[in-house]
């Protein structure tokens, strides 16, 4: 017993110690083994850590706001309850499992939970709240601007969890709401864009009934949901906006947008599976049925770039379809205890259509309505295998191989529906072929030591983005040495991608990663790990544009040129003292070092173009976070907890022309209460 | 021992007791084919036993009604009989995970638990081919988490190998997975998924499918799922990563690149004149790049995700 206590206090200190590289708060150091307290047939388990936060932020609150977003107040930083029945035979319930995190107006709410009575049902919940604010500031020069909440949650319930013959209910619901800046454009395409309020209003929810048989030796389950989506935001203009540029006088006095869209999404879902000594059978086959409609009004009156006085209505209404189908079946043979291979062919078919009758009316004259038509099909088959043979207890080695095909059609088209004959058309097609292989050997030369090694090499001959693969190959490394008290590991991966497709200049990626972690648990009261890892990108493409100082041209003898070179470390530590309290502290560390460069246009280049895209080539910046945390047993139920963490951004060049830079201290106390 | 010890040992030692007594009763206590029943486990094992009823296999203890071979102990480790005769020992227990190599843990885990649909594609996943089984993530009797028997909180137990992914969210634009909002399996199964529905089917292959059959960031981002009339087709074909880096960025919003223009120009780089280049729109000579307001396309093209009203996503 004593053996077993001094093994579960490692693992805890091991888990505390790295859970630790998180947010500070809340507190993972536990107050000691929980053995709970026992009513009726019943264990129950408890933990409550409530506490207050402070902050103290410099430079740009707003990113600030983006990228931590923690505030000031009192929270219940977590709660932990469990209720177990002692001999699986509760009246109501045999297992209650309740948590929760930064109830109280942390930015990141949850709380989960799970009932159950063994055989007879399972319920579980999450439910999740997030304060999302992004001010967008490289998006479009700061207009753009949301501080929304998004709220989550799932529900799911079970009956008959444990038998031949289950059902499952459930429900989903996902809502965003809040204010927001989105931008406008004033009377016609070219104009300046001005910002508008947006009143951000969305809601999905999602209704689900399944059943599962097991019969005759196979496992069947089907499954019909039905989601609703609704997004009523509307948009409106506060106060006369200038377009603030000297040479465009548009003035819009008022805007308002109306633009409700609604639509469903009823699905199937249908799988069956399988399995004897030596094969196994698993097939799954979807369909979704996606519908919207919509409908919007737009009214917008001001001077328009001639100073002019003038006001534009514009009137859009249509649906949309989006019929999806997927389906997967694999098959795996088994001939002996070696070997497995498994063929998985793969069937995906996505059309989207709509039409869009677009009117606009101008100083209350009714323009033409014009009918526009998109339809956009992606369908995709492949077939994969898979064999992995096992020549010893030591020694695997496994391979793959892929081949997938991909069509897609591409057909736009619009029509005056006042003019007869008036339709024009374009249709799009485009047929990829994909082939890759991949092989991987694994081996254990030691009990605790483990070496994987894997490459793939794939081509498509007509990928449909520059971003997509085309002629590339991936190398992947992995070194680990496990042992209860030490754990290292080392790795490494690379992805090459050279893509020259028919449509674009050429363009090609190489992204490695290299890492090395470790983690030490020297004694049940000390314990170390750090990692390190060195993300680097670089991507080089040709490029075609207009542009001009005074006349845009077109331009076509500039690169494209982006180079990441990313150093991301963090380290913990934590280190109890006499068995009453505990210290940690870490710190992680994102450094960007980008090319090199010490400026962003190098000196010497002249020419506007160059130097603009020279600007754009690296974003060298760092983001440090060193942190402290103290926890004291107060009694053996009791802890009082204390911590610091601050966060500082900083970039190198500020080349969108706005300080995002910011520093923040933050900090928490709390009181821990379990049994 | 220490007195501490001590009283732990005493309500161990007053099951068994109480155990033995009720034997008989018993549906998993010894039978044919080697069985010995829980039973006789909980004698030395007091210690696992004790909150044994707080882990989901005890589920089969307690419907009572399974043979020997589905229920308690023997039904992980195998017919205890031997062990039982030889006092101990990890050589006489058939399936001792410890000793077992990942490849017998996982089969011996799956004879109950291949028929879940989350573990429909577990024999051809990365985790698979790279010896990462069941016992890697999982601690059937230390677990510190409520749920699903890991053997460390799902966040770090994924950090522990995937050092460069750790890295990624911790940069300042990023998922709140560290924050405790998000887990790794609200989009990867780390079982193995099905072959994605966008790209080419091949990659990225531990991404789980939202919806029955979409990509999982629309089971948060809803309103960027349509159908759209005017469809960015990228989003579609290629899927979010064509513009975004799905768990972190030093860029904002998670993008590939720190301004928006050169992520635009990499597939609107049209190097002919005219207006459509295989289907993409290439810009027009309005476009001067060097008016900083192009350089900011989403200013204007503020619908960049999808649009019912704007085939150039105006509005």
């Amino acid at each position: 017993m004593t053996t077993m206590l001094k093994r579960c206090c490692l693992i805890l200190a091991v888990a505390g110690a790295m859970r630790a590289q998180q947010v500070i708060a809340p507190t993972p150091e536990a107050v000691g083994i929980a053995r709970g307290e026992n009513f009726a047939n019943y264990n129950i388990v408890d933990s409550f850590e409530l506490g207050a936060r402070w902050r103290e932020t410099g430079g740009s609150v707003d990113t600030y706001r983006s990228d931590v977003n923690y505030g000031d107040g009192v929270r219940l930083l977590a709660t932990n309850l469990s209720i177990n029945s002692k001999d699986g035979h509760g009246r109501w319930f045999d297992e209650i499992l309740l948590s929760t995190s930064g109830l109280g107006n942390d930015p990141y709410q949850t709380a989960s939970l799970r009932i159950q009575k063994n055989g007879l049902y399972r319920y579980d919940m999450l439910w999740r709240e997030d304060d999302y604010y992004n001010p967008g500031l490289d998006i479009s020069g700061g207009e753009h601007l949301m501080d929304t909440v998004r709220g989550l949650q799932d529900h799911s319930l079970t009956l008959f969890p444990q038998s031949h013959f289950q059902v499952d209910l459930g429900y989903s619901r996902n809502t965003d709401n809040g204010p927001a800046l989105s931008t406008v454009q004033g009377f016609d395409a070219s104009a300046s864009a001005f910002p508008v309020f947006e009143n951000v209003k969305q809601q999905w929810n999602e209704y689900r009934i399944g059943v599962l048989a097991d019969w005759a030796g196979l496992r069947f389950i089907a499954r019909h949901t039905w989601d609703f989506f609704k997004d009523d935001s509307a948009y409106a203009l506060t106060g006369n906006e200038t377009s603030g540029v000297a040479t465009d006088p548009t003035i819009l006095t008022q805007f308002q947008r109306s633009e409700p869209n609604h639509g469903s999404n009823p699905g199937w879902f249908g799988n069956i599976y399988g399995r004897r000594k030596y094969w196994a059978l698993n097939a799954r086959l979807t369909y979704n049925l996606g519908n919207g409609g919509f409908a919007m009004n737009e009214l917008t009156t001001g001077l328009n770039s001639i100073s002019v006085a003038d006001n534009r209505q514009v009137v859009v209404s249509g649906d949309a379809q989006r019929p999806v189908v997927a389906g997967d079946l694999s098959f795996s043979v088994f001939p002996n205890s070696r070997l497995s291979i498994v063929n998985n062919t793969a069937v995906h078919d996505t059309r989207i259509d709509g039409d869009s009758y677009f009117t606009e009316f101008d100083d209350g004259t009714g323009a033409s309505t014009t009918l526009n038509f998109k339809f956009l099909g992606v369908r995709t088959v492949s077939n994969s295998t898979d064999l992995n043979y096992r020549f010893n207890k030591w020694f695997t080695a496994y391979a793959g191989f892929t081949d997938s095909s991909r069509q897609i059609r591409f057909l736009e088209a619009f029509s005056f529906p006042a003019v007869t004959g008036s339709a024009v058309s374009g249709l799009y097609q485009q047929t990829s072929h994909l082939n890759a292989g991949r092989f991987g050997v694994r081996f254990h030369p030691l009990q605790p030591l483990s070496v994987n090694l894997e490459g793939e090499v794939g081509h498509a001959d007509h990928p449909l983005t520059p971003m997509s693969d085309r002629n590339y190959h991936t190398l992947g490394g992995r070194i680990q040495y496990r042992k209860r008290q030490l754990q290292l590991s080392t790795g490494y991966k690379e992805l090459y991608n050279e893509n020259a497709p028919l449509s674009f200049e050429t363009y090609s990626s190489r992204s490695r990663q290299y890492n090395a972690a470790a983690s030490f648990a020297l004694r049940d009261w000390l314990t170390f790990d750090a990692s390190y890892s060195k993300l680097h990108l670089d991507t080089v493409g040709g490029l075609a544009f207009f542009a001009g100082v005074q006349t845009p041209q077109l331009q076509t003898g500039y690169d494209s040129i982006y180079i990441s070179n990313i150093h991301a470390a963090n380290v913990g530590l934590r280190f109890g003292i006499g068995r009453r309290a505990d210290l940690y502290a870490g710190y992680t560390i994102t450094k960007d070092t980008g090319d090199g460069r010490s400026l962003a246009v190098p000196v010497g280049v002249t020419d506007p173009a160059a130097a603009l895209l020279d600007s754009v080539q690296t974003f060298p910046l760092t983001y440090q976070s060193p942190m402290a945390r103290l926890s004291i047993r107060i009694t053996s139920k009791l802890r009082w907890n204390a911590g610091w963490q601050f966060y500082g951004y900083s970039e190198l060049f500020h080349l969108l022309g706005y300080d995002q830079d910011f520093h923040a201290h933050t900090g928490y106390t709390s009181v821990l209460w379990s049994f | 021992m220490t007195r501490r010890a001590k009283i732990l040992w005493m309500p161990g030692l007053f099951l068994v007791v109480m155990a033995t007594g009720t034997a008989a009763q018993d549906p998993s206590a010894s039978g044919a084919g080697g069985y010995a029943g829980s039973n006789a486990c909980k004698t030395c094992h007091a210690d696992i036993w004790l909150s044994f009823y707080k882990n989901p296999h005890f589920k089969s203890v307690a419907s009572g009604d399974l043979p020997p071979s589905r229920t308690g102990c023997e039904s992980c480790h195998g017919p205890a009989a031997a062990h039982v005769a030889a006092d101990g020992g990890k050589a006489t227990i058939p399936n001792a995970f410890s000793l077992m190599s990942q490849a017998k843990a996982l089969e011996a885990c799956l004879t109950c638990h291949a028929r879940d649909f989350e573990k429909a594609n577990i024999r051809r996943s990365e985790h698979t081919m790279a010896d990462v089984a069941c016992t890697s993530c999982h601690s059937i009797h230390h677990s510190p988490t409520p749920k699903f028997l890991l053997a460390k909180t799902q966040t770090e137990l994924c950090y522990g190998c995937h050092a460069g992914i750790r890295a990624q969210f911790e940069m300042p634009s990023k998922h709140r997975v560290n924050e405790g909002f998000m887990k790794c399996s609200d989009c990867h199964n780390p079982h193995g998924a099905f072959a994605p529905t966008w790209r080419m089917s091949d990659r990225p292959r531990m991404v789980d499918q939202a919806m029955n059959n979409e990509e999982p960031c629309l089971k948060c981002h809803v309103d960027m799922r349509g159908p759209f009339v005017y469809e960015h087709p990228p989003v579609r074909v290629e899927g979010c990563e064509a513009c975004h880096f799905p768990h972190g960025s030093t860029n904002q919003r998670l993008l590939r690149r720190p301004v928006v223009f050169t992520l635009c120009l990499g597939c609107h780089n049209g190097g002919a004149s005219g207006t459509r280049n295989n289907g993409v729109p290439i810009q027009t000579s309005q476009h001067n790049l060097l008016d900083p307001r192009y350089q900011r396309c989403t200013t204007c093209h503020v619908r960049i995700h999808g649009s019912n009203a704007d085939e150039t996503f105006l509005r």
